[in-house]
């Protein structure tokens, strides 16, 4: 599958346990080449999901497909899709080394793969220690190693920050970055927004095991607002509102404090040159991009007034 | 399949279980038995007939036998390992098809578990020529015969570890199996036999066919005579031999079958 662009297909996917229903009618598409969030509160279905996807929970209705196919249909699912769920899925009687032989074993890869993974991941020293003994670190990067071992097109993280420190997560960005930027599919799943906003391109955002929104974060959060001091504001905001002299659309002003406007549709410096040639004078200017966090509650939030 | 099998082989080596379990098997083999050939039977309180009898030899051979539950709880441990381990969902992600890993598991316990019968059975033969022979005792049976009771203890071993995997696969907590093996062994079958009328199903139950085995009946006359109630008759060796297969082929597919469709969360 080397070279491959493969999406995941998540189609009219459902999931009930006895009478809850976990996943709900649930589309989304994940692109190949990005990182993608996947988002949601705690128990919104973001596991459950990613357990479809991989085969390790069965769908009551609906599909998700990976490059077109089930997981059971994928000829060596190994290499094919990496996929880590479980911060600690390990023997804790095995080494680091130990571990990966069982599962290079399994998918059909050499040793050497082993001992690549192990320096890759900066664990060659702790090769041969019990898998015991390893901080949360440690074990973030042996669950990585181990779905790593098939060279994988596609990559599933099931919260993948939880417990790792600021070094850990800065690796890991670098890490996925790279993965994507060769045409590799990422699908990242998080309840801590902050950790990932730096990350992501597009996001999923579920609720309840339903679709609040998908795609690009750019889209989501529609154009960045430009915060502008002054304290001659209500002059600017007339200025503003009456629009370019081309007649194009007027940008939307709104106040956001005693001397500030916030406003969208029109950029910094198209704002900087407007308020110099009415002599509008402006002590601040500040792009505002809206934060996956803000944008996550702004979505969830109407979704529950809907 | 290979694949799968060499995986299970190397998670297994990797444990300190498995050199633990052959350790387990010499001392039970060259040290237990050894030392109750030493003490001989005659000795035991109550006594027994002697080694140089065949119902000695045979009443040994038969609390050798007894010890299957080592092998069993083993294999419970085994295969209830990866649910402590929480790395069911990771070999389910490299082995889509579930079968086939349990499968590949049960041969491999297979191997492991002739392993440990071998030198259960060869540690044993060992201790219990050399006692004889220090202690001028002629022994109650041919070595041929006593050789292939011992080889028959040996198989028992095999299907016992295979059991407790079976039962591992149907209960999946750790402890639980456990439990539920060495209590089945140990407690289960013992209060069977005091019940009468169901005691009558004692020849059909595992321990029944492990001791038909061997023809060890001295636990369940002793029940027997302690409630008044009829001896028991144990199947011929062969059947007895049959059933256990039965038993373990039974609980290897209970292995295989059960998980394919269960939800791994």
């Amino acid at each position: 599958m080397t070279g491959d662009h493969l999406a995941i297909e998540v189609s009219r996917l459902t999931k009930r346990f006895g009478d809850v229903t976990a996943v709900r009618d649930l589309s989304f598409t994940v692109r190949p080449g990005v990182i993608t969030g996947f988002l949601g509160p705690n128990g919104a279905g973001k596991t459950t999901t990613m357990r479809m996807m991989t085969g390790l929970v069965s769908p009551t209705g609906g599909t998700a497909t990976i490059g077109g196919r089930t997981y059971g249909q994928l000829a060596r699912p190994s290499r094919t899709v990496g996929a880590v769920f479980d911060a600690n899925a390990f023997h804790s009687g095995h080494t680091a080394r130990d571990h990966l032989r069982v599962y290079a074993a399994m998918g059909g890869y050499p040793d050497s793969r082993v001992t690549d993974l192990l320096d890759m991941l900066g664990l060659a020293e702790a090769a041969h220690r019990r898998t015991r003994g390893f901080s949360t670190g440690m074990r973030q990067r042996l669950n990585l190693a181990t779905a790593l071992l098939g060279d994988p097109r596609v990559l599933l993280l099931d919260e993948p920050g939880n417990g790792l420190d600021p070094e850990g997560v800065s690796w890991l960005r670098g890490f996925l970055r790279q993965f994507a930027d060769e045409g590799r599919t990422v699908l990242i799943s998080s309840h801590a927004l902050g950790e990932i906003q730096q990350l992501v391109d597009d996001v999923v955002v579920i609720r309840r095991g339903e679709l609040v929104a998908a795609g690009p974060c750019s889209q989501l959060a529609g154009p960045p607002a430009v915060l502008v001091t002054s304290p001659d504001a209500a002059a600017l905001a007339a200025v503003l509102t009456a629009g370019p002299a081309n007649g194009g659309p007027a940008p939307h002003v709104e106040a956001a404090g005693p001397d500030r406007l916030r406003v969208r549709g029109l950029d910094a410096p198209g704002l900087a040159d407007l308020a110099a040639a009415h002599h509008v004078r402006v002590h601040e200017l500040v792009v505002e991009t809206t934060s996956l966090e803000e944008l996550f509650l702004h979505l969830t939030r109407d979704k529950a007034v809907s | 399949m290979n694949l799968l099998i060499r995986a299970e082989f190397r998670r297994l080596l990797a444990t300190r279980m498995w050199g633990g379990l052959l350790l387990a098997a010499a001392a039970l083999g060259g040290g237990m038995f050894g030392a109750m050939a030493l003490a001989g039977p005659e000795n035991f309180d109550p006594p027994m007939p002697g080694l140089d009898t065949e119902a000695g030899l045979r009443a040994i051979l038969g609390i050798l036998g007894y010890t299957a539950f080592v092998p069993a709880a083993a294999g419970a441990l085994a295969v209830t390992s990866e649910h402590r381990h929480h790395t069911a969902a990771v070999t389910f992600l490299f082995a889509p098809r579930r079968g086939r890993v349990l499968a590949a598991k049960l041969a491999t316990y297979a191997v492991v578990g002739l392993a440990y019968g071998l030198v259960l059975a060869g540690t044993a033969a060992v201790a219990l020529f050399a006692v004889a022979a220090a202690r001028g005792v002629a022994l109650g049976l041919p070595a041929t015969t006593v050789l292939a009771l011992l080889g028959r203890i040996a198989v028992a071993m095999v299907v016992y570890l295979l059991l407790g995997a079976g039962v591992g696969a149907l209960v999946h907590h750790q402890i639980a199996a456990l439990c539920v093996v060495t209590g089945y062994l140990y407690v289960g079958e013992p209060v069977l036999m005091m019940i009468p009328g169901v005691n009558t199903l004692y020849p059909i139950l595992p321990g029944g066919a492990t001791a038909a085995l061997t023809d060890f009946t001295y636990v369940a006359d002793a029940i027997s005579a302690e409630l008044g109630s009829g001896a028991v008759h144990l199947l011929p060796p062969a059947a007895g031999a049959l059933l256990l297969t039965a038993y373990a082929v039974a609980a290897s597919a209970i292995a295989v079958l059960l998980p394919l469709r269960r939800d791994v969360t």
